[in-house]
């Protein structure tokens, strides 16, 4: 007696997993059974899942998998090829001045022996002198730049990696590390659609950056309850460019089904980092 | 929950490197694009739920060889690579907000996209039933996202 139809692939893999509920599980492998091919494909795959570790050694793909999530959270991390998860979001007008009164804490650490490392983790940085605001006072060679975006919570701050879930009512605050570069813009793209430029607020051409160590906002912001995603990009330039083109691929972009993955499309010269915070959508 | 990418891979790899080689029928791009899935699993281990990896992972490993395949010039090399290949370079004809992602499903909080959907059904041979159990919609559900994606449809009835 044969199965009136030959088990799929995926089920096929379910079985040999044995993740399928007890009922479903026993019934599928009878089936398989019954098949003409069934145990030999079964057993074909099994074969075929050992050779697999035994070719790419779980420790390897292990380190390789670390190494690339690690890359993907690194200021060189090309943040276009983003997940393909979402958000979306606005900031509430409301600034929001807690975090950033509590970032403005001096951060340099003088002496410090990985600039890098403070990049990656300026708000662990503690001192008494210095910049208010600035969180790394020079840059590594090397170092490209990035947006970094910190939240409040309780009393203390957490450093969001890029694809973080939030939610309505969080307090964020933004970073940037120029890297080098003088002028930029560091604007948001949302579910919603909308467009923001956060830097410069207002005016028609970039804005001058800090062009060493790492930097805040001058404000924080409170998300509102806007679904799905928001994405914040930062476009730098060593020369003064007009806001313009920049919000009008921002507006393209924005409008897209893949405006929380793809890049925007810029005029030559300008660079690009994004960060994604992803939200609870309806 | 924390994910020990090496005790997942153990399990899961040899699975999750059979999707990426059936999608995107070339070794060394199925190889990559398993990393890249358990990648995606790392970042959103803070929000995954401990339920049905096996499940989980071929829906990752799905959306990844997909997000690949778009744009991809090679030709098809079967009926069902032909498939694919048209799901993964069509575009996503829904509102954004019915476009999310995969993992955002996967982590509780929106539906599978309609391409994902395509896949499963029309490639996996799920039925609309599995299909409609597996991203976790009602079945007409899945029928709404399936006509998102009539004009592929219609295109592979005419050949």
């Amino acid at each position: 007696m044969t199965s009136p139809h030959r088990t799929p692939d995926w089920l096929l893999e379910r079985i040999a997993l044995g993740e399928l509920p007890p009922d479903e599980l026993a019934a599928a492998r009878d089936r398989l059974s019954r098949e003409p091919d069934g145990p030999a494909r079964l057993a074909a795959l099994e074969a075929d899942s050992r050779a697999t570790l035994e070719a790419l050694p779980p420790d390897r793909v292990a380190r390789e998998v670390k190494a690339r999530f690690a890359r993907a959270d690194s200021p060189a991390a090309p943040h276009a090829e983003a997940s393909p998860s979402r958000p979306s979001w606005r900031f509430l007008p409301a600034l929001v001045p807690v975090l950033a009164a509590a970032t403005l804490v001096v951060l340099v650490r003088p002496g410090a022996s990985s600039q890098e490392q403070e990049a990656r983790d300026p708000w662990s940085a503690t001192g008494t002198g210095g910049t208010p605001g600035v969180l790394e006072p020079t840059r590594s060679k090397g170092l490209q730049p990035r947006l970094d975006v910190h939240r409040q919570v309780g009393t203390r701050t957490e450093h969001l990696t890029d694809g973080a879930p939030a939610q309505a009512g969080d307090v964020v605050q933004l970073s940037y590390t120029a890297a080098g570069h003088a002028q930029g813009v560091i604007l948001s793209v949302d579910g919603r659609g909308t467009v923001t430029s956060h830097q410069p607020a207002l005016g028609d051409t970039s804005a001058s950056l800090e062009r060493s160590g790492t930097h805040l906002l001058p404000r924080a912001y409170e998300l509102d309850d806007a679904p799905g995603f928001e994405r914040f990009f930062l476009i730098t330039s060593d020369t003064p460019f007009e806001l313009e083109g920049v919000m009008a691929a921002a507006r393209v972009l924005a409008a897209s089904p893949e405006a929380r993955t793809a890049p925007l499309t810029l005029p030559t010269g300008l660079g690009q980092t994004s960060f994604l915070l992803e939200k609870p959508s309806p | 929950m924390s994910v020990d990418v090496e005790a997942y891979y153990r399990r899961y790899g040899p699975q999750v490197l059979r999707r990426c080689r059936f999608l995107l029928r070339e070794e060394e791009q199925a190889v990559d694009a398993m990393h890249d899935v358990f990648v995606q699993l790392l970042r959103y281990q803070a929000a995954l739920k401990d339920a049905g990896p096996s499940s989980l992972l071929h829906q990752i490993a799905t959306r990844v060889c997909l997000n690949r395949l778009r744009g991809a010039k090679r030709r098809p090399e079967d009926r069902d690579d032909e498939l694919v290949l048209k799901i993964a370079a069509s575009g996503d004809t829904e509102a954004r907000t019915a476009a999310r992602g995969l993992l955002d499903r996967l982590f509780g909080r929106v539906p599978a996209s309609s391409r994902d959907i395509a896949v499963l059904h029309l490639v996996d041979g799920m039925t609309l039933e599995e299909t409609a159990r597996e991203v976790g919609l009602s079945v007409s559900g899945v029928r709404k996202r399936l006509r998102a994606l009539s004009a592929v449809l219609q295109e592979l009835e005419a050949a």
